[in-house]
């Protein structure tokens, strides 16, 4: 008898935790649920949930379950999700991970999609391109909705006048430094510390290629080799030495404390800077152009939209991704988030010229002169190399343990052994 | 008649000798204990001070002290972030895990502790092994059989997986709590009448107490901590739970300090709440079940 009322217990037990929280599958009677997964989930829920809105009253046979996504974890969380065969039907996606999710065969291409299309022609060619220089096949499996672009930026109250070239910044950086706690730079150290460094390597050696013809990586290129020498010098001299292990939320914080002339970040960093100085105390500008005078920046990862392979509902998903890549749709995200709309029409917006360090961005990536680096985020191994591999050694660096050349040969090395392989992978 | 010196008492000059003796002895003791113990709460409090003086102070301040304090960013991360409902479903993850851990650990302990069996000691070395699984490892396996099991979008699933990986240390834990209780109370309560139950229920449980309340409390706060099962188990946005809400604060390309340090202050207060109540058992908890396990 007692047992049998221990076992009740049991019972009860396991069907409460069974039935704890669980309320997936109310769907409603004639309507589609489709899910989205942001990908930069937490500041960017709002603005979703207003196009959530916004969508589900064009569209009211359609239902969108949002989930917003840590941006930290959102790799593995998509690896999870397609090994369990539980993906949503649209996600956010950027090209840094999109050849990874191509390779697991979990995304569905938009070419035909788009080609039938009213946003069509509507999408920034460099973005299209970018999507498509990623994945082998050349499909375009993430329309873009967004991209960013490195910029420095600056107190106004400091640096009345931008640098117009490289040694102006040496100088001004040099300047602005004021003992005992005054700095005219700082230097990303820590966490994704490489595309920053590689960023303004680039934009000084004026190399427009990741890789020559013969695919050996430019990385270790005399004239890069001379920038990480000038800027590992301005270490501690110039910067504060916390900067060795400075991520990018610690190197926010520290500029917003009003001590630090000039941070290289992106523009998506302009609302705390708003935040921390006023809008009329901060301005950007674009990378200098280095001394052959040909402005280069090194493509950032474009940010869009995906419709999953798993979808049992791929019509509704794109009607969805066509709706957020809309000029409307677009804008209001990127007029929210600071940051570069993929829509055409979109960047012609009056809030995109009112804002300087915008239109210095639209005006940079659409110029015909600038020459756009693209790195080769298609290489399984790019991110390791990046980040795991090579930002200790870069801390080293800073911290005069190894030589620029030692550092940046060793990358090269890695980067030319894993396009090789790649190439042989892929019949090259 | 006045002695023109004034005569020191008798057991004054012992007496002053006796003070400085114990001024030294204090000094040596401030020394020895207190300058050590009040670096180390310095080393320890800081950080704390630090959460707390991001999430009073507004935003753009760089003040070292909360002056003028706000609220604003408490009312983001409960209302903006959703901090209402991920508490509510940390908190029903945290409990039932913590009763379904305390239960089935007083019954494996109980088996270990009082039953000799074959398999026993390589039972209790796998229980151990469990140990040196990383949880990641097992993301995979885990998702595919909550699937299989409907689980998948259900605090159950990460009751039943945070249950799963408290068990064995609470297990081990426990048989060494129960083994410290002699096992002829027991008996002479069975020889009273009492059923094994019913022995173990009044003679053995109540003396668990210390043991209880370090197993359960072990369980909650990792429980409640586990940020790894609770973002990939749950897909769904009003099931994820307090550690999830937390990385929202931090975003590709900015971060709300006030926001991440509120929702620290919001997600510790539970756990300094538990450890408050539950520290003069847990000390007395752990070293019994340390040695006489």
């Amino acid at each position: 008898m007692k047992s049998t009322k221990a076992w009740a217990a049991l019972a009860v037990l396991a069907l409460a935790v069974a039935g704890c929280g669980s309320g997936s599958g109310s769907q409603e009677p004639g309507k589609t649920t489709i899910t989205f997964w942001d990908n930069n989930g937490g500041t960017r829920t709002p603005i979703y949930q207003e196009l959530i809105k916004r969508f589900e009253a064009a569209n009211p046979t359609i239902h969108v379950e949002y989930v917003g996504i840590p941006i930290a974890s959102v790799q593995q969380k998509y690896d999870t999700a397609i090994a369990g065969g539980d993906t949503p039907d649209v996600g956010g996606v950027t090209t840094s991970y999109l050849a990874n999710l191509v390779g697991q065969q979990a995304l569905e291409p938009a070419d035909d999609w788009l080609g039938k299309s009213a946003v069509n022609g509507k999408l920034a060619a460099p973005m299209i391109k970018s999507v498509r220089d990623t994945v082998t096949d050349g499909k375009l499996y993430l329309v873009p909705g967004t991209s960013n672009m490195d910029v420095v930026w600056y107190l106004k109250d400091k640096l009345p006048e931008p640098p117009a070239t490289w040694d102006e910044f040496f100088t001004d950086t040099a300047e602005l430094t004021k003992a005992p706690d005054q700095y005219g730079y700082t230097i990303r150290g820590g966490a994704g510390s490489i595309f920053q460094v590689l960023a303004e390597m680039y934009a000084y050696s004026g190399v427009t290629q990741f890789f020559d013809a013969s695919g050996k990586s430019t990385v270790n290129d005399p004239k890069n080799v001379e920038y990480l020498t000038k800027l590992a010098a301005m270490y501690k001299k110039d910067t504060p030495e916390a900067d060795v292990t400075n991520d990018f939320p610690k190197m926010v914080a520290a500029f917003g404390t009003g001590k630090i002339a000039m941070m290289h970040h992106n523009l998506g960093s302009y609302n705390d800077h708003v935040k921390a100085h006023g809008a009329d105390k901060i301005g950007a500008f674009a990378l200098p152009a280095g001394a052959s005078g040909k402005r280069t920046i090194v493509a950032n990862p474009v940010d869009g939209f995906a419709v999953f392979k798993g979808s049992e509902h791929k019509d509704a998903a794109w009607k969805f991704v066509e709706f957020l890549v809309s000029k409307e749709s677009n804008s209001y995200w990127n007029q929210q988030t600071g940051q570069i709309p993929a829509n055409t029409e979109a960047q012609g917006d009056s809030w995109v010229t009112g804002l300087p360090h915008l239109k210095t961005a639209v005006d940079v990536l659409n110029d015909p002169a600038t020459a756009v680096v693209s790195p080769p985020y298609y290489l399984p191994q790019f991110s390791s190399i990046t980040k795991a591999d090579t930002e200790p050694l870069f801390q080293k660096v800073l911290l005069k343990q190894m030589s620029p050349q030692e550092f940046l040969d060793t990358m090269a090395q890695k980067l030319t052994d894993a396009q090789a392989e790649w190439k042989k992978a892929h019949g090259g | 008649m006045s002695t023109g010196v004034m005569a020191r008492p008798r057991g004054a000059h012992a007496t002053a000798s006796g003070s400085r003796r114990r001024q030294g002895r204090d000094r040596g003791r401030v020394l020895r204990l207190y300058v050590p113990l009040g670096l180390y709460l310095l080393f320890t409090v800081v950080p704390f001070y630090w959460m707390l003086v991001f999430a009073l102070r507004p935003s753009g301040s760089t003040t070292p002290v909360p002056w003028p304090i706000t609220f604003e960013h408490f009312t983001t991360v409960w209302n903006d972030i959703g901090y209402a409902m991920f508490f509510r479903n940390s908190v029903i993850v945290g409990v039932w895990s913590l009763l379904a851990t305390t239960v089935l650990a007083v019954m494996g302990g109980y088996a270990l502790s009082r039953f000799r069996f074959r398999g026993r000691s390589l039972f209790m070395v796998v229980l151990l092994c469990t140990q040196f699984i990383p949880g990641a490892m097992l993301l995979i396996p885990l998702f595919s059989i909550f699937k299989s099991l409907g689980l998948i979008n259900s605090l159950g699933s990460l009751i039943l997986a945070d249950t799963v990986f408290n068990l064995p240390l609470s297990i081990i834990l426990m048989s060494g709590f129960i083994t410290a209780v002699p096992y002829s109370v027991e008996e002479a309560a069975m020889v009273d009448g009492c059923t094994r139950l019913r022995a173990f229920l009044a003679v053995v449980l109540p003396q668990l107490r210390p043991g209880l309340i370090a197993v359960g409390s072990f369980a909650f706060i990792h429980t409640w901590n586990n940020f790894l099962f609770a973002l990939m188990f749950v897909s769904r946005q009003d099931s994820f739970t307090i550690p999830v809400g937390l990385s929202y604060t931090i975003g590709e390309y900015s971060a709300d300090f006030g926001a991440l340090a509120a929702g620290g202050v919001v997600a510790a207060v539970p756990v300094v709440c538990v450890f408050a109540v539950i520290q003069r058992y847990l000390v007395h908890g752990i070293s019994a079940g340390a040695v006489k396990g």
